[in-house]
């Protein structure tokens, strides 16, 4: 399989009014098409800043990335944006939904970004496949936690225009409880299968990790070690 | 049309409707003026001319040399002439005192002359003047002398016959003493009326029109020939007191657009800002969706262009309807009437929308398109980006351009920036003593409220200028159009002459005596009156002193008399003995043009001339209501000059049928009656004070807007205070009673502010402008703070009243 997500020995430092603070340590990794990684660690070890640094949010001080065959590292914002309103979604922690649009317009919001005709269709049909196309024309707070997170799943796969999809999730399950969280974690995974995107997916719960083909565990922005579901160690792609 | 679709999406989040509110306050504002000041110039434009009834005039005091004419006539130029006098008519054994115009076959070379043929008739245009033989008279003589169209009447010693109702003349006067019917003659028939004497006071006109260079050239050829009684007309001076009070009247306006505007401007910088920092998080999403920097930025400067364009286009038609329904209120007060709106007017309301939005709303957006996408991750919504550079010196920078374009005026635009700076720092002094006062020990409300004035100190002083600035000028406007002017009419003299008779032949003197003297009626003195010029000084024309008085630039009225008047006196030199010779000069008049005691002053009276050293310098009350001369000479001077006399008195209302005695008995004497002229006064201030205080009241409107704002800001906050204080138990009554202090206290401090500088202004008009002594008013600082407490007090509350209305656990579930 291709690799549609390649990270070269990755450091990123920013600078604090106590001095150089090292966020991450020489990370390197390669993600083939149609897999996922989970990324897991305690809080401040670094996952947030990978997963942006990944998606193209921002520039590693140190270190190349390769997206969807393009180094975005050589690239200037407005590039990494293209190269995001392409091929990348995104599920954040607080869903981050656009509390003055409604779920419809949320989920086109995407489309119309991009310029595309038919933003309003083909947003009806990304909520029906969350199972809210009853909920087109209601506002975030009209919705509960679970819905919310549903909307924004539902935004994210509406984000892909192409066949590299890449989809980083940070946390999607950090704001809902057990029973909503699994729900949506379900959901996340089933439609992830059947459009065969490749998922990035950063979180502290063990058994979430547990269902993507790799995980990988940091620590003090450091990989502290790599496992396949398969058992293989694949450290000689994963290096600390 | 992407961001046209989030504008209308966005619509609800408040601030778009608060910048836009703001944006169509401004522009109405200055569109309204400008509509309004561009009708009234072009009509004086329009209408100078035809004020002339020519486009240009000589105008002399005795006829002038017919070589004059003929060059005239030889270069090819229009040529018109109009005689004008007052005289006595006689009909029906009836006598009546007219201003005679007499007109040639020329007049009027611009303008159209009105008549009718019959009473309440049909107007008809008049190409000229009546024919040898005949008089159109104005309609208000029928009556008063028993006359019917067709019959005869009596100038002098020729008989006119009255054929038409003279209903409107292009260049009559709006003088307070053209007060005399018109009646209307041919110049033909004056020298068999033989009315005009020598000394008699006629002012002749010669009309000229033609192409605009041979003009040129002949008044080039004719301006070194003229003399001190000539002088030479034009569009200019076609109404120079109306255009320079208009003037005045624009700047001021204007200037009081421009604090509106300022206010406005500053809702719209907080407005713009409470949005950038609630779009953040948008952005950032959008950001991370794909968006990139250009795109944000095409998407948030579309959509404040669209906003713009919208608000300005509601704040230009509002600005037109209002200037129109304020013309229309003032009809009759300009003696024009304003001609259509033109285009100017639109151009500076959209250059005002544009200048608001792009100073004050550009910056935040332009930080808008920096936010950091990785703050999605990171849950952190405080902008990091501290450059506020860009509005700290865009905003301003806009203001002054614009307000300087407005008042035309750079030092007064520099002066209301230090006057608003000035301001802020009272304001800033003031809060602090509010909050640091003694009040928190009143009790929970009281509290609570000076715990929230004390954390939002900054937009409390921003609040407290707003307020103070539309109160001050709103409290100094009233009370010096109503209070100045009845302390100007208290401190006259008690039984101050409210009459004034002028043009009293000399002969008539005694009579008119006898008859004040019969009716109980103590009059001042009778003072010979004597036209003349002040030509020279030492031998030196007049002409060479640069900035010499408006005084002497026209012919002043010279008296004679042995007796000092009880309010003169004499500041240096001598009054005169019987023998001495000389000339008094009023004391002012002499500071101005330099003059010493023994110093020769050459006057011009009726082409001769005379001499007399200056004898003494004299100060008078002009307040005293006593007719007051500049220059008053020794017995002897000029006393062989044709003069008339006047003299003033005082009539209490119940005996007003005197002065219809006097008219009937003096039909050439000109009454002026001085309490119809304060009404007249007072009527005029009233119209022109409607159009600055609707200004002032605009002026409020927007400080309420960025009392809006600002409470916007804080809204979360306020929020979340609410909810904790109603969780532990504290009742909503509390919440809105500590609302109504916390505001109340603020609007009560905007009001003291206000009223300390409302005092200081009339303080300036009472000792420059009134020459009134300085004196405090107890109602204004009264009035002030209350209505201060009241309007933000109401304004407040009401924009606070959503944050302890609602229920405290679902504005903590939102906020958490």
């Amino acid at each position: 399989m291709s690799a549609i997500l390649t990270a070269e020995n990755l450091y990123h430092r920013v600078s604090t009014s106590e001095g150089p603070l090292t966020l991450l340590n020489n990370i390197s990794l390669q993600l083939a098409r149609g897999e996922s990684l989970a990324v897991t660690g305690a809080s401040g070890s670094g996952k947030s800043t990978l997963l942006g640094l990944l998606a193209g949010l921002d520039k590693p001080s140190e270190g190349k990335i390769w997206l969807a065959g393009e180094e975005i590292t050589a690239m200037d914002e407005e590039e990494r944006a293209a190269v995001r309103a392409r091929c990348v979604g995104f599920v954040f922690q607080t869903f981050q939904l656009l509390p003055g649009l409604t779920a419809q317009e949320n989920v086109m919001l995407p489309s119309e970004l991009r310029g595309e005709r038919g933003a309003a269709k083909r947003a009806e049909a990304f909520l029906a496949k969350v199972g809210l196309e009853h909920r087109l024309g209601h506002y975030p707070r009209q919705l509960s936690g679970g819905e919310q997170q549903r909307v924004a799943i539902a935004r994210a796969f509406a984000s892909f225009s192409g066949d590299d999809a890449i989809l980083f999730a940070d946390e999607p399950t950090g704001s809902l409880d057990a029973g909503n969280g699994a729900k949506v974690i379900d959901l996340l995974f089933k439609l992830n299968a059947e459009s065969n995107t490749t998922l990035v997916l950063v979180t502290h719960e063990q058994r979430l990790a547990e269902r993507c083909a790799t995980h990988l565990r940091m620590s003090a922005g450091a990989v502290e070690s790599y496992e396949s579901p398969t058992g293989d160690d694949n450290l000689s792609e994963v290096s600390a | 049309m992407l961001p046209l679709r989030l504008l209308l999406r966005d619509w609800r989040g408040g601030e778009l409707a608060l910048i836009a509110s703001a944006l169509v306050l401004a522009v109405t504002c200055v569109t309204a003026i400008a509509h309004f000041t561009d009708r009234l110039t072009r009509a004086m434009e329009q209408q100078s001319l035809t004020f002339l009834a020519a486009e240009r005039v000589l105008r002399s005091s005795k006829p002038v040399d017919s070589a004059w004419l003929e060059e005239a006539d030889k270069k090819g130029l229009e040529q018109g002439q109009i005689v004008q006098f007052s005289s006595m008519i006689s009909a029906n054994d009836q006598f009546q005192f007219v201003s005679v115009k007499a007109v040639d076959k020329g007049y009027p070379l611009v303008g159209q002359l009105e008549i009718s043929k019959s009473q309440g008739g049909p107007r008809e245009i008049a190409p000229q003047g009546p024919p040898p033989g005949e008089a159109w008279v104005e309609s208000r003589l029928l009556p008063l002398m028993g006359l019917q169209l067709g019959d005869p009447i009596a100038l002098g010693d020729t008989q006119l016959k009255v054929t038409a109702i003279l209903e409107r003349e292009p260049d009559r006067g709006t003088s307070l003493f053209d007060m005399g019917a018109r009646l209307l003659a041919n110049t033909a028939d004056l020298p068999a009326a033989g009315v005009i004497q020598p000394g008699s006071r006629v002012r002749y006109r010669y009309l000229f029109a033609g192409d605009d260079q041979v003009l040129k050239d002949y008044f080039d050829w004719l301006k070194p020939q003229l003399t001190e009684h000539q002088r030479i007309l034009d569009l200019r001076e076609g109404q120079p007191r109306v255009a320079s009070a208009l003037d005045r009247a624009e700047s001021f306006l204007f200037l009081a657009a421009s604090l509106a505007v300022l206010l406005a401007s500053v809702a719209v910088g907080l407005a713009a800002r409470r949005y950038g920092l609630r779009h953040g998080a948008y952005v950032a999403v959008m950001k991370s969706l794909g968006a990139g920097r250009n795109k944000i930025l095409g998407i948030y400067l579309g959509q404040l262009a669209a906003l713009t364009l919208i608000a300005t286009a509601i704040g230009l038609a509002l600005g037109t309807f209002i200037q129109s329904q304020a013309v229309n209120l003032m009809e009759g007060f300009f003696p024009v009437q304003p001609p259509a709106t033109s285009w100017s007017p639109l151009l500076i309301g959209l250059a005002t929308g544009i200048a608001c939005a792009l100073g004050f709303a550009l910056p935040p957006l332009f930080r808008l398109a920096r936010t950091d996408p990785m703050q999605t991750l990171r849950h952190d919504w405080s902008n990091p980006d501290r450059r506020e550079w860009l509005g700290l010196i865009l905003g301003p920078s806009a203001m002054l351009l614009l307000i300087w374009w407005l008042s035309g005026s750079l030092l007064m635009t520099l002066a209301l920036f230090v006057g608003m700076l000035l301001l802020v720092a009272g304001s800033a002094l003031v809060n602090r003593l509010l909050v640091r006062g003694k009040l928190a020990s009143l009790g929970g409300a009281w509290r609570i409220a000076l715990g929230s004035l004390q954390r939002r100190a900054a937009f409390n002083t921003l609040l407290i200028a707003a307020f103070g600035t539309g109160l001050l000028a709103m409290l100094a406007m009233v009370f010096a159009r109503t209070a100045l002017v009845d302390e100007w009419r208290m401190q006259l003299p008690e039984k101050a002459p409210n009459h004034f008779l002028l043009n009293i032949a000399p002969h008539d003197v005694p009579t008119m005596e006898n008859m004040l003297a019969q009716g109980e009626v103590s009059s001042t003195e009778f003072y010979p009156m004597v036209r003349g010029r002040l030509v020279a000084i030492n031998g030196v024309s007049i002409k060479e002193k640069k900035d010499r008085p408006g005084g002497v630039r026209r012919e002043l009225n010279l008296s004679y008399t042995d007796t000092l008047a009880p309010d003169n006196r004499i500041l240096e030199g001598e009054w005169w003995d019987k023998t001495s010779e000389g000339v008094s000069v009023e004391v002012e008049l002499a500071a101005q043009l330099e003059l010493s005691l023994g110093d020769q002053l050459r006057f011009s009276i009726g082409g001769l001339e005379v001499e007399a050293p200056v004898a003494s310098f004299r100060s008078l009350d002009w307040n005293s209501m006593r007719p007051n001369f500049y220059m008053i000479f020794a017995p002897g001077t000029i006393d062989n000059f044709p003069a008339t006399y006047i003299t003033s008195f005082y009539l209490p209302p119940e005996d007003k049928l005197l002065v219809n005695d006097l008219v009937r008995a003096f039909p050439s004497v000109s009454v002026i009656e001085l309490d119809k002229i304060i009404q007249r006064i007072r009527d005029t201030i009233n119209q022109v004070s409607f159009a600055i205080e609707s200004v002032m009241a605009l002026m409020l409107v927007a400080g309420v807007l960025v009392l809006i704002a600002g409470v916007r800001a804080s809204i979360a906050e306020r929020l979340q205070e609410a909810a904790i204080i109603r969780t532990l138990g504290g009742r909503r009554r509390l919440l809105l009673r500590s609302l109504m202090l916390e505001f109340g206290l603020l609007g009560f401090a905007a009001g003291l502010l206000a009223a300390i500088g409302a005092e200081a202004t009339l303080a300036v008009l009472s000792y420059w402008v009134f020459e009134l002594p300085v004196i405090l008013h107890p109602v204004l600082w009264l009035t002030g703070p209350l209505t201060g407490a009241v309007l933000v007090g109401t304004a407040g509350t009401m924009a606070c009243y959503s944050s302890i209305s609602q229920p405290p656990l679902r504005v903590l579930r939102e906020l958490a």
